[in-house]
Formats: structure tokens, sequence, C-alpha cells
């Protein structure tokens, strides 16, 4: 008779078993994710021809912003961009990566807005997956020590972009 | 068959069936209500077998044994436990080059960069980093036990796409309906059911052109189902392609192989068809448990091979089922 009720109440625990579909979780987070992880580099083209990553200004506050020609956020944003880029020489460095396109494309709309910071022509999108992307314009400060400070999702205005880099300004 | 013998062929069956989870995890069969009713009444006749030895049935030979059988219920538990209790396998897919949180595991997880290369090569890493322990590193076919975590790679299908105007001039490609907007890989995370197919299926567009294009993975297989005019090679997989405009206008369907270049709404599109592993995290049984378990089985299996202390074996005789 125990037995049987053994028998039963396993067979009844097996019962009350609900299994479960195996389930699927998506990643993402976008940029604003990204602070404090290490920045991560790609050797690629300038539209003059060099080549560039972000590896190579190591020591030095960067503000990287990906963009495209046909962005109409980031052809409001490139004024400010370029001011900023003036406002600031020698203390933080711009580097602006253009997301997808051709060279010609990408220095044809820096020359049409007056553009003097270097652009990288990223055509594989390598920056623009490894800063998790959701949008255009996507920026990024990286410190002197080679990390992610802040990324920022959209479009800033000079106020916003310095207020950005000023944390890692003060930091040593 | 004696009770005997059908007790430790059930615990041996039962121990096969709970290490089947370490060794091959990639099967539903875990997660099945049979599964969980097999193991139960495995653990019913060792239970059952282990009363009769209490009352005397078995003899010397029997309370000894009764150590490899508790070892084969601990297994047991543990098998039946990690399916009832533990949490539901999950696939973490996450964009090549990104770092993805894995809260179940209070990880991060890296999703290495891949080039049209390297999805061809179907050689993608995840590397799961977690505060004051070691890096596990996941690669090809390796399993890792993390905690009561059995992790793994699952390859999924993957597409590099890279997208031309009339020029020959690059393209930025985004995928509207996905986070990973700036990302040319396509992982296919959504399926489509068309006809008697369910494919999976990714969309991605061209905002510099206003094209939205759609895709649908096929297999050899299902190419060869498909018999359409325009599939001649069936020995690898393809994508349908199907471009429209930005107000839903179609504009075009065409089929395309990997590595080659096809022109569709007025742009000219590049495939490299390959896979991308997603990160497969299921419950497993407890190492310690395990372990524990197994060493009870072989060390009762062991012990009741000795002869008793007195040399008679009186008492051992095999009782009849």
């Amino acid at each position: 008779m125990r037995t049987v009720l053994v028998i039963a109440s396993v067979l009844f625990l097996s019962a009350c078993y609900n299994a479960p579909d195996p389930g699927t979780v998506a990643g993402g987070g976008g940029p604003g994710a990204l602070a404090g992880a290490p920045a991560q580099s790609f050797e690629i083209r300038r539209t003059d021809g060099r080549s560039d990553s972000l590896a190579r200004h190591r020591g030095r506050v960067v503000l990287l912003n990906l963009w495209a020609t046909w962005c109409p956020p980031c052809q409001q944003e490139m004024p400010a961009l370029e001011r900023f880029a003036r406002e600031n020489a020698g203390k933080v460095v711009v580097l602006g990566v253009d997301q997808g396109e051709s060279a010609s494309a990408a220095a044809q709309f820096g020359r049409e807005h007056g553009v003097t910071f270097p652009i990288l022509v990223d055509e594989q999108q390598q920056y623009g997956r490894a800063y998790q992307g959701i949008g255009l314009p996507t920026s990024v400060i990286i410190a002197r020590d080679g990390h992610v400070v802040r990324g920022i999702d959209g479009a800033m205005t000079i106020e916003q972009m310095r207020e950005a880099v000023a944390p890692a300004l003060r930091a040593r | 068959m004696t009770a005997r013998a059908a007790t430790l062929a059930v615990a041996l069956l039962a121990i096969a069936l709970v290490l089947a989870q370490d060794l091959y995890p990639v099967s539903a069969l875990y997660h099945t209500w049979q599964y969980a009713a097999a193991l139960a009444l495995a653990l019913a006749v060792m239970i059952a077998y282990a009363n009769g030895v209490r009352r005397g049935d078995d003899g010397v030979l029997g309370r000894r044994l009764l150590v490899a059988v508790a070892g084969a219920a601990i297994v047991d538990v543990a098998g039946l436990a990690s399916g009832l209790l533990g949490p539901d396998t999950a696939a973490v897919i996450g964009t090549p080059g990104t770092v993805t949180p894995v809260p179940a595991l209070g990880a991060a997880a890296f999703f290495a960069a891949a080039d049209p290369a390297a999805l061809a090569r179907e050689s993608g890493v995840v590397t799961l980093r977690r505060r004051g322990a070691p890096e596990i590193v996941l690669e090809g076919g390796g399993r890792r036990l993390a905690g009561e975590s059995l992790l793994y790679l699952d390859p999924r299908p993957a597409a590099f796409v890279e997208v031309f105007d009339d020029h020959g001039a690059h393209l930025t490609v985004t995928q509207p309906t996905n986070a990973s907007f700036l990302s040319p890989v396509l992982l296919f995370r959504q399926r489509q059911r068309v006809g008697s197919f369910d494919l999976p299926f990714d969309t991605f567009a061209t905002p510099a052109r206003h094209r939205v294009l759609r895709a649908l993975y096929f297999t050899p297989q299902q190419l060869r189902e498909f018999a359409h005019a325009g599939v001649t090679d069936t020995t690898h997989p393809a994508l349908v392609l199907t471009a429209s405009d930005d107000g839903g206008r179609p504009l075009g369907i065409t089929l395309a192989s990997s590595g080659q270049t096809v022109a569709i709404g007025g742009l000219r599109v590049r495939v490299t068809l390959g896979t991308y592993p997603a990160l497969a995290i299921a419950s497993a049984p407890p190492a310690w448990a395990l372990a524990l378990g197994i060493a009870l089985f072989l060390a009762g299996l062991g012990w009741s091979v000795l002869r008793p202390r007195g040399g008679a074996r009186s008492g051992v005789q095999p009782q009849g089922a």
C-alpha cells in the first residue's frame, strides 16, 4: 500500500510539472548602457585617405560621433559639432564616423558642412554595432584611459556637448 | 528478472537520462512531462526496492546495494529538480561586436565581432564575464557549467548584407524593427509562415534610398521543396528578398545566394550567409549532486561484489521479482 502511495505521489509531482517552452532573450541596451566599458576600436580609412582608429587617440578625451549623410538630425547637429571641435581643439578629439556609406559621399558631406575634424568611413558599420547605435546620430564620450564615459542617442546642442565631456576633462 | 536486477537497470537508466542533460543539452526532451514522469517512475521503483530491503527481502547484498540505489536516487532527484525548478532554457541573441547583459547569470556576454568571412566560416565566439569569477569562453560545440546552468552555443542562421546604389556607392543599412539599429548582420529573430514553410525572417532598410527589404531564409531542403523556377542551386541556403518603398509599395522580389550581388528595388544587394551563435542557457543538475550520486552508485556496486565478512553469502540469493 505504501509503495502505491509513493508511486502516486511522484506521479502527482510530475503531473504538476508545467514544461516551459524554450524562451528567447534578445540582447540590446543602446549606447547609454556602455558607460564604464572599454571602448572598442577599429582601424578604418578616413575621407582624406589616411588610416585612423579610436585607439590612436588614447590618452586624450574623444567625442566619437556616428552619423550618415541621409540623416536629417545629423545634418542639423553638424554645425554645432564643428563649432565644438574648434572651441575644444587641443583638449578634445572629435571624430566623425560615417556609417555604411562610401568615402566620396562622406567627403562631399564634410565639404558642404565645412567640417574640419577627421571623418572616418565605416562602410561595414563596425562602430555602429560596437556602440549599440539605436539611431543616428549617436555620440560616445571616451575618457583618456580608453573607457566609455557616456553614450548619447540623438542630436546634441553645443551646450550638451560641453556638459557631456566635462567629467572626462576633469578626470586626470 | 529479479527485483534487484530490475531496480539496478532502472537506476542505470535514470542516471543515463540525467547525464543526457549535460551531454546532449540541445534536446527538448528534458522539458517534456514524459521525461519528468520517467524519472519520477524510476525514483518510485528505487524507493519500492529500498522499502523491500528494509523489510529484509534481499538480505545482505540488498543492504549493500542500497548505497548504489541511494546514489542513483540522488542523481534522479537532481535531474528531476533541474527540470522542475531550474530556469527555462533561454537563447540570448546578441549582435556581433556588442555586449549583452545576462541577468540570469549575473554576467555580461561579449559577442565577438563578425565580418562576412567570419559568418561564412561559422566561427562565432561568446565570452561571458562575471564579477569576481574567471571568464568563460564558448566556441564551437563546447559546453560549460556555470552554477546550475549549462551554457553552450546554438548556431543560428545569419546574413551579412551590403547594399550599393547604381554607381556602386555603399549605403547605410539599418534594421528598423530591431534594437541593433545599425547592424548590417541579420540574425533572423522572427519567423514567418509561407505556405507550408516556417521560415526565419528579418527586415532591414536603406534610409538613403527610402527602401525597406524583407529577407526570408531558406535552407537547401526548403529550396528543393520550394520548386520555384528561379531556384537553380539547392545545395546552399539562400534568401528570398522583397523590396518596398517607405509607403509599403512593392518594388520587387528576388532570390539571393551567398556572395551573389542581386538587383532589387533600384539597389544592388550582396548577402553573405552563414551562422552566428546565440548563447543558450539550459538548467542542469548540480555537478556536486551528479558526482556524489555516481560515486555512491559505483561504491555500492563495488561493495556488493565483495564477499561479506565470515565467508558465507547466506541471505544474498536473489529474490524473485
